[in-house]
């Protein structure tokens, strides 16, 4: 099991207190294609940042490849989500004053890869993407699935134990939806864990777990 | 290191107009900075090159008129210092070690068969030259024997000597007349300002009917530490020539003086307080410069927050972000300054070719050292102008930084 959570709970503090997530139960198995959906609000963007560990829960426990992802501190966070996420975009968070090569080995600049070897590995994963040719080219030179292949080739770099996507085709025509998902659907036949936040029927449809959420809790699946 | 520095240099050139507005301001100060402690060196070389034919230690005094009615005598009477004083001096005034008299005619004319000079002619004693600080070129200075024997000899300034015979050289040895007489030349010197011919005393007394006068003494006093016991050295000497010759020792006129301790004592504290301004200036300008990098790289920091959000997002840790801006900050400074320190060095240079020479600004450059000590200052600035930015960035939580657009 790669992903557990166990009575998960997360409330925004404020003058009138944000209750978000609500005694949330989740497992995930390893090379699952699983897309959480829900309305605007309904806590689901919140579960993925705590399942990527960018933002911290109150109570219960996360466990993450057997870690318990717990009151972790900034620096133990990075290197986790580092080497165990790779996380794509709704838009896509491509740095624009970098290339398309830059952005993808950036995760292993981070880890203190060479340049040569980073580089090389970015290649690679371009490559894979069928990017191999844009690869000198700024994101402002890329279509929007150009881009969203450049961010699943950037997630895939460290080679993670999972891939964390936050509405990866909400900023995409219906044709390159389609091949997004098509690479998403690729990644997991290949034994790829992937997440998929979507409020996209289609999409949902297009992995092969849905989980309903609303109101801060797992209604169906 | 090498990635830091690529890191960096995009980011920096991401940012064009923003990198060169704010390395502007800071290589505005250094600019400044260094054209300033420049140009307070050529001013402290100009003093300090004033001060060269000065003695320290030594208080200079001429006879005047009284002002005051003392003793009898009214006011407007003639002070006449006597060869004798400065024994009495010697004698009578602590820490007085020498008190060497000086007569002089304003003009003598000195004559050889090539040229004749009028200028001034100084009857002196033997060592007098040191106190006066004279440089001697060749030959030698007034003697003992030349005093025993009231010989006619004579040391003459380097510009008299080449006046009156071409070369410094052919002077040596010489004859030159002089009051109808017949003097060797045994030497020739270089001052800042005296070109007076050096005689000695007594050869001018028995030329001169003998009368005892002296038109001024240089009183060396040993033991001076501060400006009051420069002014107490000048008190003590003031009265004993009072008592002597009957005057008010509060009668200024009576007696002129240049303490040349004192002055000395104070050309050093105007050119410490000079010293100390410029720096104050400098560094005030530099803190400006360095609040404008501070201001920038908060801007840079607000308006990067979301590169930063995927940055963190994609495994940078807090130290890795901190190292960047500070990296960058330290980077504008460093780069910037170092270019205003070249601009400043290079102005200078022009200053010290077209102005350089003057009486009041002389040699207006800064050494490697400073240059050296300005370029340390700067990568602290840098740090320090990077240091809150940066721990602003990092402070805010990657969630957040990647909701900011």
């Amino acid at each position: 099991m790669i992903i557990k959570l166990k009575d998960v709970n997360k409330t925004y503090p404020g003058i009138v207190p944000l209750h978000v997530l609500k005694d949330i139960n989740l497992e995930i198995e390893r090379g699952e294609l699983v897309s959480i959906m829900g309305a605007s609000g309904s806590g689901k963007s919140t579960l993925l940042n705590i399942l990527g560990i960018l933002d911290n829960y109150d109570s219960g426990e996360y466990f993450l490849d057997g870690v318990l992802i717990r009151n972790l501190n900034e620096n133990r966070a990075a290197e986790l989500r580092n080497r165990m996420i790779g996380f794509v975009f709704q838009s896509f968070n491509l740095i624009n004053y970098k290339n398309a090569l830059e952005n993808v080995a950036l995760p292993l600049f981070y880890q203190g890869v060479s340049r040569r070897k980073r580089n090389e590995m970015a290649m690679q994963q371009l490559e894979r993407m069928g990017l191999a040719d844009r690869a000198h080219h700024l994101p402002g030179e890329l279509s929007g699935g150009q881009k969203q292949r450049v961010a699943i080739a950037r997630a895939l770099i460290t080679r993670p134990s999972i891939i964390l996507a936050d509405e990866p085709t909400g900023a995409l025509d219906s044709h390159t939806s389609k091949e997004v998902m098509e690479v998403f659907r690729s990644l997991n036949t290949e034994g790829m864990t992937i997440v998929i936040v979507t409020h996209d029927p289609k999409v949902g449809q297009a992995t092969n777990r849905i989980i309903h959420i609303a109101d801060g809790q797992i209604v169906n699946e | 290191m090498f990635d830091l520095i690529r890191e960096i240099g995009q980011t920096l050139s991401n940012n064009k107009l923003r990198t060169i507005l704010t390395g502007g301001a800071v290589a505005w100060g250094i600019f400044m900075l260094i054209v300033l402690l420049g140009a307070a060196r050529g001013v402290n070389n100009a003093g300090r090159e004033n001060l060269r034919g000065q003695s320290f230690n030594v208080i200079s005094i001429w006879p005047g008129w009284t002002s005051k009615a003392y003793g009898g005598f009214k006011e407007g009477r003639q002070v006449k210092l006597k060869d004798k004083d400065g024994t009495t001096l010697k004698q009578k005034v602590h820490g007085v070690s020498k008190a060497e008299p000086f007569a002089s005619v304003d003009t003598a004319k000195l004559i050889t068969a090539r040229d004749a000079v009028s200028g001034g002619f100084g009857a002196i004693f033997p060592g007098v030259e040191a106190s006066e600080r004279a440089e001697l070129l060749t030959g030698r200075f007034i003697n003992q024997r030349d005093m025993a024997d009231a010989r006619r000899v004579m040391v003459l300034h380097e510009r008299v000597a080449r006046q009156l015979f071409g070369t410094t050289d052919e002077a040596l040895g010489a004859t030159v007349q002089c009051m109808g007489l017949a003097w060797t030349v045994v030497g020739i010197y270089s001052h800042r300002w005296r070109t007076q011919t050096f005689v000695p005393y007594a050869t001018f007394k028995e030329l001169t009917g003998n009368t005892n006068n002296v038109n001024q003494y240089d009183v060396t006093v040993e033991g001076l530490v501060t400006e009051s016991d420069g002014d107490a050295a000048e008190q003590a000497i003031r009265n004993e020539l009072a008592r002597a010759h009957n005057f008010d020792p509060e009668d200024k006129s009576a007696l002129w003086s240049w303490n040349q301790f004192n002055s000395y004592l104070r050309g050093n504290m105007a050119e410490s307080i000079l010293n100390w301004a410029v720096w104050i200036i400098g560094i005030f300008m530099l803190i400006s410069g360095i609040v404008g990098v501070s201001n920038i790289m908060f801007v840079s920091v607000r308006e990067r927050t979301h590169e930063i959000g995927i940055r963190r997002a994609i495994g940078a840790k807090p130290r890795n972000i901190l190292t960047q801006i500070l990296a960058e900050a330290v980077a504008i400074t460093t780069i910037f300054g170092y270019i205003g320190v070249v601009l400043g060095m290079l102005v200078l240079q022009v200053i010290n070719s077209l102005f350089g020479n003057m009486e009041m600004f002389k040699n207006p450059t800064v050494d490697i050292s400073i240059a050296l000590q300005v370029t340390i200052v700067l990568i602290i600035a840098g740090a320090f102008a990077g240091l809150f930015p940066a721990l602003k960035a990092i402070k805010v939580k990657p969630v957040e930084a990647l909701r900011d657009e």
